[in-house]
C-alpha cells in the first residue's frame, strides 16, 4: 500500500475519530513517548488528513442507524476551516499539556477535541447531535479535573447547563428531521455560492429548539455565565483545552443552520459590548479571558447574522484566529497559575523579570486579539468590520463593534499582560514556564504572526476562497484601513496611560462580580431553601402526628388483648375457638363464590 | 621569592587592586531576556516619554488622514481623527464605568460559597 493509498483511505474517515481513538492510549499512557504519540500524534494525523485534498461536499461515510439516515463525514469548505482551527487547538493543547502526567485530562481533552472536530464534519443531524453530546460530557470532565470542591460544584453547574443545551439540540434535531423529511444536511437546503449555510427553516419549531441549544453553547446574553464560571475553575491546562471548542462549534452550527438571521446581528452586538464592563471589574485574569471569549464570539455571531460571503468568511477566519490567540492567552495565564498558584491581578505583577518568554508570547497574543495590524486578529476581524460597515442599516452595530474593539484592547490587550507581568511588583520571582509550555506558546505566537503578516494561505482556507482573496487584495492592507485601526489603538492606549497617570484607572480589588449567574447560584436557592425548609417542617409534623396515632392504637390494643388484659380474663378459650372457626368459614365461602 | 622583575616587595606593600564591580544590568536574579526587552521600561521618565510618543503618533496619524484617501461614507466617520477620538472616549468610558459598577456589583470573594450554606 502506498502512502497515497493510505491517505486516500484515511481521508474517508471523519478526522474527529483520530482524536477520540487517541484518547484510549492517552488514558493509560504515563511515559513521555506514549504521551507524545497520543497527545501530539493524534492531532498531527488529523491535520495531515485534513490537508489532504478532500472530497468536499460529498458524504463519504453514509449509512443508516436505527432507521435514520446518517452521514458521519461530509467535508466542505465551511467545515474544513473550523476543523483546521480545532486540530490546531488540539495540537497546541497537547504540547502545552506535556509538562505533567494527568491521564484523565489527557483523555478527556482528546475526546472533547475529537467530538468537536467530528461535529463540524458531521453530514447529518443525528451524528451532529451525538458529537454535540460528547463534547458536553468530555468537557465537564475537564472542569472536575481540578479536583477541588469548588471545581466540583462549578463542574456540576457546567454539566447541567450543557445537558440542557444537549436536550434542546436533540429534541430540536429530531423534530426538525421529521418535519423536514430528512436528517441529512445536504437535503435540508440549497447552497449559497457553493456552500451550504443558513439551512434551517425557521417556520419549523424544531429549528427554534436547536437555536436555543446552540445559543446556550455560544453563550448568548443572559446564558453566558457558564464560561466565566467554569474556565477559572480548571487546571492550568484545563482552560487551554476548554476555551477553543464549545463556543466555536456553536458558531459553526449557527453559520451552517442560521446564517442570515437578522436578529442574530443584535444578539452578537450585545455580546460584544456588555462583557467589556464586567472584564474591567474582574480580578481573576482567567475570568477576564472568559468574558473576552463572550465578547469575541459576539463579533462572529454578528457576522453570521449578516450572512453574506464576506461576513461568513470573517466569522470563520475570526473563529480560527480567536482559537489561536485566545489559546495563547490562556496558556500564558496557565503558566502563571502553574508557577504562582494564582491568576488574580491583585496577587500578581512584575513577573516579566523571571518569566520573560511567557511575557513576550502573552504580549503577542494580546496584540493579536486587539487587532494590531499585521497580527492575526486584524486579518480576521477586519472582514467582520467591513461586512458590518457595508451592511445597510447597521450603523449602530458598527459603532457598538468599534466600542467593543476598544474594550478588547482594554481587557485582553492591556489588562491581562499588564497586571500579570508588569504593574506593581508583587515580589514574586517564579521560574519561567516549562519548555513544552513555552514551545506551545511560541508556536501559537508564530501562528498569530504568520496569519497576520501573510494572510493569503489562511484566506485560501476560508469558505468563500475567491471572495477572501479579493478582500485581501483590495481592502485589508489599504493605507486608509491601517490608518483607522492604528488611530483607534493608539488613542485607546493613550487613554489607558492618561487614566493611570491621573489615578483614574480603578485599582484591582479582590471580590466576585455579580452577574446573571446570581439567579441560579443565589436567587433560586434563596427562594427554594425556605420553601424546602417549610416542606420539611410540614413533613416532620405529619410524621409526628402519624406516630402519635400509631402509638395510641398499639397501646389501646395492648390494654384490651394482652394475656392479662380484659379479653383474656373475661372471654373463655372455647368462645375464641368458635369465633376463629366462623371467621375461617367466612373467608372460605367468600373465596368460593368470588 | 623574587620574580623576574625583582619588584616583589613593592607588590606586597601595594594594596590589592579591587576587582572592578561588574556592571549590574537589570535587577539581581532577573532573566537576561527580561533585561534586554523590559528592564529599560522601568527607568524613570519612561512612562511620561511613552505618553508623549503616543500623543505625537496620534497627531501624526490624524495628519496623515489629509494625505491618505479615505472611504468615510458613514455619518461622522469622515471627520478628521474620528477613530482616534472614538478610541479614546470608548476606552475611557469602559474604564471609568468600573468605579460605579464596582461599587454596585463587587462582593466578597466567598459570597457564593458562604451564603449558599456551604461550609467548605
Amino acid at each position: 500500500m502506498t502512502v497515497d493509498r493510505l491517505l486516500e483511505f484515511l481521508a474517508t474517515i471523519n478526522p474527529g475519530f483520530f482524536l477520540i481513538l487517541a484518547a484510549i492510549p492517552a488514558a493509560f499512557a504515563t511515559g513521555t513517548v506514549a504521551r507524545v504519540i497520543a497527545l501530539i500524534g493524534g492531532p498531527l494525523l488529523a491535520l495531515v488528513v485534513l490537508l489532504y485534498p478532500p472530497v468536499a461536499g460529498i458524504e463519504v461515510a453514509k449509512g443508516t442507524f436505527l432507521g435514520f439516515d446518517i452521514a458521519v463525514y461530509r467535508p466542505d469548505s465551511l467545515s474544513l476551516i473550523f476543523g483546521f482551527g480545532f486540530v490546531l487547538a488540539a495540537l497546541l493543547g497537547g504540547i502545552f499539556s506535556m509538562h505533567r502526567v494527568d491521564r484523565l485530562q489527557d483523555a478527556a481533552g482528546l475526546v472533547y477535541a475529537g467530538s468537536a472536530l467530528g461535529a463540524v464534519f458531521a453530514g447529518g443531524l443525528v451524528s451532529l447531535v451525538v458529537f454535540w453530546e460528547l463534547t458536553a460530557i468530555a468537557s465537564a470532565v475537564l472542569v472536575f479535573a481540578r479536583r477541588s470542591p469548588q471545581a466540583y460544584r462549578a463542574g456540576m453547574r457546567y454539566l447541567v447547563i450543557q445537558m440542557i443545551s444537549g436536550v434542546l439540540m436533540m429534541t430540536g434535531a429530531a423534530m426538525y428531521g421529521i418535519e423536514a423529511g430528512s436528517f441529512l444536511i445536504a437535503d435540508l437546503g440549497s447552497a449559497q455560492d457553493g456552500v451550504l449555510v443558513g439551512l434551517f427553516d425557521m417556520e419549523l419549531p424544531g429549528a427554534w429548539l436547536m437555536l436555543a441549544g446552540v445559543g446556550i453553547k455560544a453563550g448568548f446574553p443572559l446564558i453566558h455565565n457558564w464560561l466565566t464560571d467554569a474556565y477559572p475553575n480548571t487546571t492550568e491546562t484545563g482552560a487551554v483545552t476548554l476555551s477553543p471548542y464549545t463556543t466555536t462549534l456553536a458558531v459553526y452550527v449557527l453559520a451552517r443552520g442560521f446564517a442570515g438571521m437578522d436578529w442574530l446581528v443584535w444578539v452578537g452586538a450585545a455580546m460584544t459590548v456588555y462583557p467589556v464592563f464586567f472584564a474591567v471589574l474582574e480580578n481573576d485574569l482567567r475570568k477576564v479571558l472568559a468574558y473576552s471569549t463572550n465578547n469575541q464570539i459576539g463579533f462572529m455571531i454578528v457576522a453570521v447574522g449578516i450572512g453574506t460571503p464576506l461576513a461568513l468568511n470573517g466569522a470563520a477566519a475570526h473563529a480560527v484566529a480567536h482559537i489561536v490567540f485566545k489559546s495563547l492567552l490562556f496558556m500564558a495565564m496557565g503558566a502563571v497559575l502553574l508557577r504562582t498558584g494564582t491568576t488574580k491581578a491583585t496577587e500578581l505583577g512584575g513577573l516579566h523579570r523571571t518569566m520573560p518568554y511567557t511575557t513576550l508570547f502573552c504580549l503577542i497574543g494580546a496584540a493579536s486579539i486587539s487587532a494590531l495590524p499585521y497580527l492575526a486578529g486584524f486579518a480576521s476581524k477586519s472582514m467582520i468590520m467591513s461586512a458590518v460597515h457595508s451592511g445597510p442599516g447597521l450603523y449602530v452595530v458598527w459603532l457598538m463593534l468599534l466600542f467593543a474593539s476598544a474594550g478588547v484592547l482594554e481587557h485582553s490587550g492591556i489588562k491581562i499582560p499588564f497586571f500579570a507581568f508588569f504593574s506593581h511588583d508583587s515580589g514574586r520571582r517564579p521560574k519561567e514556564a516549562p519548555f513544552v509550555m513555552l514551545l506551545a506558546m511560541g508556536l501559537a505566537a508564530g501562528l498569530c504572526i504568520a496569519i497576520g503578516t501573510s494572510p493569503a494561505w489562511f484566506y485560501a482556507l476560508l469558505p468563500y476562497r475567491d471572495q477572501a482573496l479579493e478582500y485581501l487584495a483590495q481592502d485589508l492592507f489599504t493605507p486608509a484601513h491601517l490608518l483607522e485601526q492604528m488611530q483607534l489603538l493608539c488613542f485607546a492606549v493613550l487613554a489607558f496611560m492618561v487614566l493611570r497617570w491621573f489615578r483614574l484607572y480603578p485599582a484591582e480589588k479582590r471580590g466576585v462580580i455579580l452577574d446573571v449567574e446570581w439567579v441560579w447560584r443565589k436567587g433560586v436557592p434563596a427562594v427554594l431553601e425556605p420553601a424546602g425548609r417549610g416542606i420539611g417542617a410540614a413533613t416532620h409534623a405529619i410524621k409526628a402526628a402519624k406516630d402519635k396515632v400509631t402509638r395510641g392504637v398499639v397501646a389501646g390494643a395492648r390494654q384490651v388483648f394482652e394475656p392479662s388484659a380484659w379479653v383474656s380474663r373475661k372471654i373463655p378459650m372455647a368462645v375464641t375457638a368458635v369465633f376463629s372457626l366462623c371467621l375461617l368459614a367466612l373467608v372460605l365461602v367468600t373465596a368460593l363464590f368470588s | 621569592m623574587t620574580n623576574e622583575t625583582g619588584n616583589d616587595e613593592i607588590e606586597k606593600d601595594a594594596p590589592a587592586p579591587e576587582p572592578a564591580a561588574p556592571l549590574q544590568l537589570g535587577e539581581p536574579g532577573e532573566h537576561p531576556l527580561s533585561v534586554l526587552l523590559f528592564s529599560w521600561m522601568r527607568s524613570r521618565g519612561f512612562y511620561r516619554g511613552l505618553m508623549a510618543v503616543l500623543a505625537a503618533l496620534g497627531v501624526l496619524l490624524i495628519a496623515l488622514e489629509f494625505i491618505v484617501p479615505r472611504r468615510g461614507y458613514l455619518p461622522l466617520e469622515g471627520l478628521p481623527g474620528f477613530f482616534g477620538v472614538f478610541g479614546f472616549i470608548a476606552f475611557s468610558l469602559a474604564v471609568l464605568s468600573g468605579w460605579p459598577l464596582g461599587r454596585l456589583l463587587r462582593r466578597p470573594e466567598d459570597y457564593y460559597e458562604r451564603e449558599a450554606g456551604d461550609d467548605s
